[in-house]
This record gives structure tokens, sequence and C-alpha cells, in this order.
């Protein structure tokens, strides 16, 4: 590490859980981020902030006037370019340190699985449950933990699973194949700052996934209602009969 | 024995027009279940996804069988899959 480098993250080496020792961690480490809207643009702007060192953008979308209430990592000039060009552009502007990959479409099959693997943390900042449940697969596949967020209307949620941990439950065990509804953002609206919230949140456990420092929500999730600030944590269980995790 | 129902988000329009924010209370009997009480409130099954009985996720099979204590707070979210 550098002389410039030790300034930009002095002040969380300054931190006795992180230090020299965390922050090569986060410099060595991958992390996976799926959706670059409302939940990966504060995703990707701590993440990139806080010097970790390898980011894999994927988002086959282009960035619309609608979009900028919201997805921050994004600006005015940037309408009409892949949301992987935009953040990209804006991530190395804060960070020129960070190397970061793009995908500019969705991400299946066997390439999911070889990005999955080579990830340390996959960031669910997703706006469907298709995605969602081919992320989970991945993550319980190749043991890597997914950090899952979801945000509509004031409404928001956040958890951690950890397939490394065979007690974990995984995505599959909180929403079975027959979820319903289909609502997004877009047809339902989202108060930005919400996303602010819950993207946060899941910067802040990838960073201590990578430094393996404290505890996540692994087994918890929160619940936010935003408009009333009712914030809740559940107790997530296994479940003994999900088709995911429970193949042994 | 009574309980506190809780409907989050899109789901407290079901609860009683007298509800404070997303809240009820209501008495129920020793049979009654999560899928009856929702019955109770018509609150269509496809909206239910995350069930919490004290804080504590109940899976599926759980909401059909389990019955409740004097005192219990059974509290509904609806699916979230935006971001």
């Amino acid at each position: 590490m550098n002389d410039e480098q030790l300034l930009r993250y002095s002040r969380q080496m300054m931190l006795p859980e992180i230090d020299a020792a965390g922050q090569e961690k986060l410099s060595e480490s991958r992390v996976l981020i799926v959706g670059l809207g409302g939940l990966g643009s504060p995703v990707s702007i701590y993440l990139a902030s806080a010097g970790v060192g390898n980011i894999v953008l994927v988002d086959f979308d282009k960035v619309d006037i609608s979009n900028l209430q919201r997805q921050i990592v994004h600006t005015t000039p940037d309408i009409g370019r892949l949301k992987i060009d935009s953040a990209k552009e804006h991530l190395q502007a804060i960070n020129p340190d960070v190397k970061i990959d793009c995908i500019d479409h969705a991400l299946e099959a066997k390439e999911l699985v070889n990005e999955a693997t080579k990830a340390d943390v996959i960031v669910d900042a997703s706006d469907n449950f298709q995605t969602r449940f081919a992320l989970n697969e991945a993550s319980v596949k190749t043991k890597t933990p997914l950090v899952s967020g979801a945000a509509i209307r004031f409404e928001g949620q956040v958890t951690v699973f950890d397939p490394r941990d065979e007690t974990s439950p995984c995505y599959r065990c909180l929403y079975g194949d027959d979820v319903a509804t289909q609502e997004t953002c877009t047809a339902n609206g989202v108060i930005a700052p919400l996303l602010g919230i819950i993207g946060s949140i899941q910067a802040n456990e990838t960073l201590k996934l990578l430094m393996g420092i404290g505890e996540t929500l692994q087994g918890k999730l929160l619940l936010l209602d935003s408009l009333y600030m009712d914030l809740n944590q559940a107790i997530l269980k296994k479940d003994p009969a999900c088709p995911v995790c429970n193949i042994s | 024995m009574e309980i506190t129902l809780k409907l989050y988000a899109s789901l407290s329009q079901y609860l009683p027009e007298n509800s404070v924010k997303h809240s009820a209370k209501f008495e129920i009997s020793t049979s009654d279940t999560t899928i009856s009480i929702l019955d109770r409130f018509n609150v269509p099954d496809k909206e239910v996804h995350l069930v919490l009985l004290n804080g504590v996720y109940l899976h599926p099979e759980e909401r059909k069988s389990l019955n409740f204590s004097d005192g219990d707070t059974l509290a509904i979210w609806p699916p979230v899959a935006g971001g």
C-alpha cells in the first residue's frame, strides 16, 4: 500500500477491527454486484470507496431519466448509456485503484456459476424474483455468501445468506417459487432514501464478510417500514423442505 | 385469548377500520391458526409470504397447524423484490 492509499483509507484503517490487515483483505477481494439500480448504486459506491479490489458489475439496462431520482451512481449526462458503463466511470473517478469488470447481459447458467465461484461475496441488488432465485442457487452451489436486499414503496428488507455455514437458511427458504408478485419500483414507486438505507446496509454487511469481522445478518431478516420508521428483525430458520439448500 | 395482528405495507388495508397504524388486537380461539386468522380478515393467500410469530419466521406448513398463546404477536409482510 502506498502513501496515497494509506491516506485514502486512513479513516477506516484506524478502526482496530479493520487495521492494515482488513484493508489488505478488501484490496484482494472480489465482489459480484447484480443490478446497478437503486440498491446497486449505493452498494457499488461504498464498496469502491472502501477499496474493494475487484468489482464485477452486472446489468443490461440503460440509464433513463426516471432512474435518476434514486439511482445515484448515474447522472443526467449518462441518460441513454449502459448502466454498467455509467457506473464504472463514476466509480473509477471515486477510486482509480479498483479494478472493475462489466457484464452487459443477464448472468445465467454456467457463466453465473463461474462468476459466483470467482467472487468472495455476491450482492443481490436486482429487481425481480427470477434473478433472485438464480443468484441464490449459484450462491448455494458455490458456497459464496449472498447479501440480499430489496425495496419497494416505503418497505425494505435485507439479510445475509452464508452457505459456508450448513445451518444458514437460503433465499428459497424465505420465498417459495409460488411467489405471485412481480412488483417493481418502476410500476409501484419507491422513496429514494430507502434504497440508500438498504443498499448501505448491504455494503456494510459485504465489507464485514470480506474482512471476517463482527457478526452478519445471517439468520436474521431486517424489515423496515420507512413510512412509520418501524424496524423489525425476524429470525429466519432453514426450511427442512427447501429444494435448494437441503439437497444432500 | 387475545393476540396482536400486524399487517404491514399494502396489507394494512385488510385491518379493521379502527386499527392504529398497522396493528390490531382481537380475541381468538385456541384452535385458530395463521391461515384461519388471515381468512377472517380476507387477506389474499398470494399476498402473504413473510409470516412472523413473535419475530420468528413461520414456514408455510407451520401456518396451517401452529396455534397461539395469549399475548402473541403475528406480523405479516408482503413479498418485496424491487431494487
